[in-house]
Formats: C-alpha cells, sequence, structure tokens
C-alpha cells in the first residue's frame, strides 16, 4: 500500500504525458467521426452527432478493397522474405569467413545511403527484369533491411555455441541448424522483423509510385493521395481514410508488441 | 495441445475478423435490394396522396436525380433498384407543402430503406 501512494506521481505524470501524445490519433479518430471542420472555434473535445457514414463514403469512393488486396499481398511478400533472406544473412554473419569485417562494414555504410539515391538504378534494374507494374516489382526492395540482418545477427549470437556445435557433431546441415533449432529459439527477432518489415511496406509510398502504371495496381498510400487529388475539403472522410489506413499496421503492432519490445531489449542487459 | 493454435491471439483476432466478415456480407445479401418505401403526410399528419417524390444521389463524386414517383391515396411510395449509399429524399405537393432535401445515409450500397417516419410536408415561407 505504501510503495503504490509512493509512485503515484509518476504514474499520474505518465499517464498525463501518455494522453498528450495520444490527442492526435484521438482527434483523427473524433474527426473521422463527425466530419466537423478542424478549423473551427473553439475546438469540441467530444464527438457530436458521431456517425460511421464516413468510411462507407471512402468505401465507396475509390476502389478501396482493391488497394487494400494489393497492400496486403505486397507486405506479406516482404514479411516473408525479410524473415527467410534476413535470417541467412545474419547466421552468415556470425560465422567466421574471410571478409567478414569487410562485410558488416559494408553493410553499416550501405545503411547510411537514404532510398531516394538508388531509385533510379532499382527503377532501371526492375525494368530490365520486366517486373513494373507487378507485385514482385513493389516488393523487391523491401525484401530484405540491413537493420533486420543485424537484429537477426544479435539474437543467433545470444545462442550457446555448445548447442550448434553439438548439432554440427550431430552431422545436422546448416540450413536444419538454423530454421530447425535456432530460429525457433529467436522468436522476438522474428516478431521484431515481421513488424518492422510490415509497417515499412505497408506505409511505402515512393517505391510503388515510380512503379506503379495501372490504377488497380495501386497500394492504399497511393490511394489516399489519388483520394485527395480527387476530392477537396473532405475532412471527415479524409481522415476516416486515413484511420481504416493505420488501423492494420496498429492491428499487426498490438497482437506482436510483447514480442517486438523483447526482441528490441534482447541485448540490453547481460547475465 | 493439439488444438493449442486455436487459443494463440493471432487465431482468435484474424478469426474473429473473419467471421464478422462473413457475417456483414449474408447481411448485406439480405438486404440489399435497393429498396426506398415511406410515407407522406401533411403537417396534420394525415397522408397526402398525389404528392411527387423525388430520389437523388449526392456523395463526394455524384449529384444526379435517380427517381421519381408519386404517393399513392395512403401517402405511401416506393423505389426499389437503388445502388446508393447516401440518398437524398425530397417531397412536395403545391398548395400542401414541402419537405427537404434530406439525407438519408445507408451502411452500404442498395441497402433497404423503410422510413420509420413519414416525410412530413410544411408550407416554405418565402
Amino acid at each position: 500500500m505504501t510503495r503504490g501512494r509512493r509512485h503515484w506521481p509518476v504514474h499520474f505524470a505518465l499517464a498525463l504525458i501518455s494522453a498528450l501524445m495520444l490527442v492526435p490519433f484521438y482527434w483523427v479518430l473524433k474527426t473521422s467521426l463527425t466530419g466537423e471542420n478542424i478549423f473551427s472555434y473553439p475546438p469540441s473535445l467530444l464527438p457530436h452527432e458521431a456517425n460511421p457514414f464516413y468510411f462507407v463514403d471512402v468505401w465507396y469512393a475509390i476502389p478501396f478493397f482493391r488497394y487494400l488486396i494489393n497492400s496486403v499481398v505486397v507486405s506479406i511478400m516482404v514479411v516473408v522474405a525479410n524473415v527467410f533472406l534476413n535470417a541467412m544473412a545474419g547466421y552468415a554473419l556470425t560465422r567466421d569467413f574471410p571478409g567478414k569485417a569487410a562485410t558488416i562494414m559494408l553493410f553499416l555504410s550501405c545503411m547510411m545511403i537514404p532510398f531516394q539515391v538508388t531509385i533510379i538504378p532499382a527503377y532501371l534494374i526492375t525494368a530490365k527484369l520486366h517486373l513494373l507494374n507487378s507485385y514482385f516489382g513493389m516488393a523487391l526492395p523491401l525484401m530484405s533491411t540491413i537493420i533486420c540482418i543485424f537484429i537477426f545477427k544479435a539474437a543467433f549470437e545470444a545462442i550457446p555455441h555448445s548447442l550448434v556445435e553439438a548439432a554440427r557433431i550431430d552431422g545436422v546441415p546448416d540450413w536444419q541448424i538454423m530454421f530447425r533449432l535456432i530460429m525457433p529459439l529467436t522468436k522476438p527477432a522474428i516478431a521484431t522483423n515481421v513488424i518492422l518489415s510490415f509497417i515499412w511496406s505497408w506505409n511505402s509510398f515512393l517505391w510503388p509510385l515510380v512503379v506503379v502504371r495501372d490504377v488497380n495496381m495501386q497500394t492504399l498510400p497511393l490511394g489516399l493521395s489519388r483520394f485527395l487529388s480527387v476530392v477537396e475539403d473532405t475532412t471527415g472522410a479524409l481522415y476516416a481514410f486515413c484511420v481504416m489506413v493505420l488501423v492494420p499496421g496498429l492491428l499487426i503492432f498490438l497482437l506482436a508488441q510483447k514480442e517486438f519490445i523483447k526482441g528490441l531489449t534482447s541485448g540490453a542487459t547481460k547475465g | 495441445m493439439r488444438w493449442s493454435w486455436l487459443n494463440n491471439r493471432f487465431t482468435v483476432t484474424f478469426g474473429t475478423i473473419f467471421v464478422l466478415v462473413v457475417i456483414w456480407n449474408v447481411y448485406i445479401s439480405f438486404h440489399d435490394h435497393g429498396l426506398i418505401e415511406g410515407r407522406v403526410v401533411g403537417s396534420d399528419g394525415a397522408p397526402v396522396a398525389g404528392a411527387t417524390v423525388t430520389l437523388s444521389e449526392q456523395t463526394l463524386l455524384v449529384n444526379q436525380q435517380r427517381g421519381k414517383t408519386t404517393t399513392d391515396a395512403d401517402g405511401r411510395f416506393k423505389f426499389t433498384g437503388h445502388h446508393m449509399h447516401r440518398p437524398y429524399l425530397h417531397a412536395e405537393k403545391e398548395g400542401v407543402g414541402e419537405f427537404g432535401p434530406r439525407q438519408f445515409p445507408l451502411y452500404f450500397q442498395g441497402e433497404d430503406l423503410i422510413l420509420k417516419q413519414p416525410l412530413e410536408l410544411t408550407a416554405r415561407t418565402s
């Protein structure tokens, strides 16, 4: 009882700061339900005459379901490829081989190059491969990320070497060691990889804008910009669209947040 | 142990979403005949026969008349086969008054709409 009373000012301050951080999200949700002008004064904190009909407007104003399917397909391809490719790269970086230090330095230096700088060569390669205006073409540049490779590397290095050596002595091949022995022990790293790659692919705008030619192949961020260009001054419908785009990413994060936090903090403490 | 995957939060969440989507689509399939039915009454509550009722569509992209009919002896009117989610109704009869245009937002295109409240014609002062 005494301990709880001692900590209430801290909890109160944290709750207040959290509420302040959530105000923009609450405002977007409130406006999507009421459609009130964001410049109205005085601003009302509580929604008046809330209704879900702006969401219905968005559903029928643009091919929302088609854009949703496109985003889901591309995101699934990106997530699966990320987990598979990053795990293999992370495992390779835990082994000793000639040029390992140079490879790690190369990866780290590539992290400093923004994607916008490489967009022209990426487009030319995608065009040569005849992957423009396709799901694979949209997913290709996002199929591996260096940050996630290092997350896997850190998670694999935390596994005792004796376990891996014992499997090797038993004649287990490397790919089985990785997928049947090591991967099941690194669920936080997998969850982190899934969440990060899903959010990056779901919110990706520039690359799909460059690659997509057909209106029916657009993803949700492109659909949002198309919605803005077609319809003006539609605060309620615009915010409803924003909520509909945000919800899947939020849902994935909420479902996997425990493993995500564990994956990010697994190397923070020793022993 | 064998069915432990059913207890997984991903399975429960996405399974619930799937079930809700199926239930919603089944509901839509039973209620999407595009029917709009209602009654027109005067300010005294008496049904108004021969009133002109106009159905129009006004959405983010469209502003167009979709139908016109007149009320029967009981003041009833009916539209069928609409494909709108934001229908507007306007009723008028010379010498009696006018109603609307007023919006009746729907949850999906072609939803059946049986008006619980009649459309009351009121005299408009110019």
